[in-house]
């Protein structure tokens, strides 16, 4: 004999993600919380130059808007990842082992913000965001996601398919928050990798659906976030922005359609 | 000796990755290997139902747990266990609730747990261990040490838990979670302890003609998905891709001899190969 408990799930097999019979209407956490992520190597490897002025504009807007800010990791983790390749070891070793770059990123940019209200936060803080904004402070932790030695190895390759810009989509779908913002050093998305290709042609809007059909190489944004903003039920788009360029992260912030946007189509 | 490399505002490091975009399909590609690390082979996981085994209390329980005293010591053997209808409920009050799905996957690894510390309070005198979530590098002391760890099944994707397809639950459960744990450490083996004999053509215990599958290839199995499963999905789809886990056995818990004959390697119940 099985002792269970009554509940409308009680006798359904729960092998897949369906709740048969169950009026499902999610509600938003957070929804006004801005999450953006400073990337490693477009904007922290560059060092002060690029990463102070957009530093300048996010304290300008911390009074107006509750900001959630996520690093990225940079050629550090680039290097872990090439060394760890070598080595053999599998995606979900490569995925922990990725999870310290943008982990310092986070702790050198709550250092410099700390006499504006920076705060470093771990994944396991992320409950006490309410607290964090109500004192006024800017939370910043790191991109990646908690998957760590759980990454699902890939069909080709073995670079973690969930890295930072997952990360940050994913905070914002958990919160309820409509949109997130990447801070890059190009204007967005483009139709080749616009460093290596100079007839790269610059994209200003695409819905996620259209841009996964077009099969670019190089999509800005990592792959599963693409495929996850076409069945998210929050986050529906995404903005790219160049950071390098002074005023679009608080135009953005504004809402501003600078850069790219990709829309749930 | 690795290099700095500047001259385009950024001081990367030398590498085979430098400056390449970790999106583009071309760069991954090129990190491809089929000679992949195995970090711990020759270690069965074995993974107990929460619903099917902890769930029917002592009847259950009790004899896993003497056969699982005598494992120790015999096999390496790392143990997993589910939630049951404790995380049922969860999800039926968080569903309706409306907590997003994130938030439903940060809830129901607590009910696991605590049949983790049932399952660890019975079987301390004979070296069971309950590993903390992300402590792999001690595994090698207990696994020589003859213990036995109980480590976590539901993944922690917590609040990062990725949108899932045709519904709203979390799609990366226990069975996944033991799955993914198993693969890292390049372990082959995977046994899952259930009260069936093992995988049917559907449920046995909705329908009394379904027939038992002793045998098949995950090949196959994907080809003629039954329409109910004993085991999560993601599990079946992520094996695809998966480089060590070579067999997934299902055996049932409440025929005392069973796990062990699993684990001398006999094709007791339900056995899926990868090939």
């Amino acid at each position: 004999m099985r002792s269970t408990i009554e509940s409308s799930l009680a006798g359904a097999t729960l092998t897949d993600s369906a709740a048969p019979g169950i009026n499902y209407q999610p509600e938003a956490m957070m929804p006004d919380v801005k999450v953006l992520k400073v990337g490693g190597q477009s904007i922290m490897d560059r060092g002060r130059a690029a990463l102070f002025p957009i530093m300048d504009e996010l304290v300008l807007a911390k009074d107006n808007h509750k900001l959630l800010v996520c690093c990225g990791g940079g050629t550090r983790a680039r290097h872990i990842y090439s060394v760890a390749s070598d080595l053999e070891l599998p995606t979900g070793v490569l995925a922990a082992l990725g999870g310290y770059v943008p982990r310092q990123n986070a702790r050198m940019l709550q250092m410099l913000l700390a006499r504006h209200g920076g705060i470093f936060m771990l994944h396991d803080d992320f409950e006490k965001l309410p607290l964090y904004f109500r004192l006024g402070c800017i939370p910043i932790m790191t991109g990646m996601p908690p998957f760590g030695y759980w990454e699902k190895p890939t069909e080709t390759g073995r670079i973690p398919q969930h890295r930072t810009d997952a990360g940050v989509f994913l905070s914002a779908e958990v919160l309820g928050a409509k949109r997130a913002l990447f801070i890059k050093d190009e204007e967005g998305l483009y139709t080749d990798d616009p460093k290596k290709n100079r007839g790269a042609t610059h994209i200003a809007k695409i819905g996620a659906r259209e841009l996964l059909k077009s099969n670019l190489p190089d999509l800005v944004l990592e792959r599963v976030v693409i495929e996850y903003l076409t069945r998210s039920r929050f986050c529906k788009e995404l903005q790219i922005i160049n950071g390098l360029v002074r005023g679009n992260v608080t135009r953005a912030l504004n809402g501003e359609d600078v850069g790219t946007i990709i829309y749930q189509d | 000796m690795s290099e700095f490399v500047t001259g385009d505002g950024r001081t990367h490091i030398e590498s085979k990755l430098m400056r390449e975009s970790l999106v583009d399909q071309r760069t991954i590609a090129r990190t491809h290997s089929d000679r992949e690390l195995s970090i711990l082979p020759n270690v069965t996981l074995v993974g107990i139902g929460g619903q099917s085994i902890f769930d029917r209390g002592r009847e259950a329980v009790l004899p896993l747990v003497e056969e699982l005293s005598e494992i120790a010591g015999k096999h390496k053997v790392i143990l997993g266990v589910g939630g049951g209808t404790r995380v049922r409920h969860t999800l039926s009050i968080a569903l309706d609730l409306g907590i997003p799905t994130g938030g439903i996957a940060q809830l129901v690894g607590a009910m696991e747990e605590a049949n983790a510390v049932f399952l660890n309070a019975l079987l301390a005198k004979h070296r069971s261990i309950v590993m903390q979530r992300e402590h792999f590098w001690e595994l090698p002391l207990y696994l020589e040490s003859g213990m036995l760890p109980i480590v976590i099944s539901i993944p922690p994707y917590h609040f990062w838990e990725p949108p899932p397809e045709g519904g709203p639950l979390p799609a990366h459960g226990s069975d996944f979670g033991l799955f993914i744990h198993a693969e890292v450490l390049g372990m082959e083996r995977i046994v899952f302890v259930k009260d069936e004999d093992g995988l049917y053509t559907s449920d046995p215990k909705k329908n009394k003609s379904a027939t038992l599958i002793e045998k098949t290839t995950l090949h196959d199995l994907l080809a003629n998905m039954p329409s109910e499963l004993i085991l999560d999905k993601l599990l079946f789809s992520s094996w695809k891709t998966a480089r060590h886990v070579k067999r997934v056995q299902i055996v049932n818990g409440l025929v005392k001899g069973n796990l062990a004959r699993a684990l001398a390697g006999e094709d007791v119940g339900t056995v899926i190969t990868k090939n």
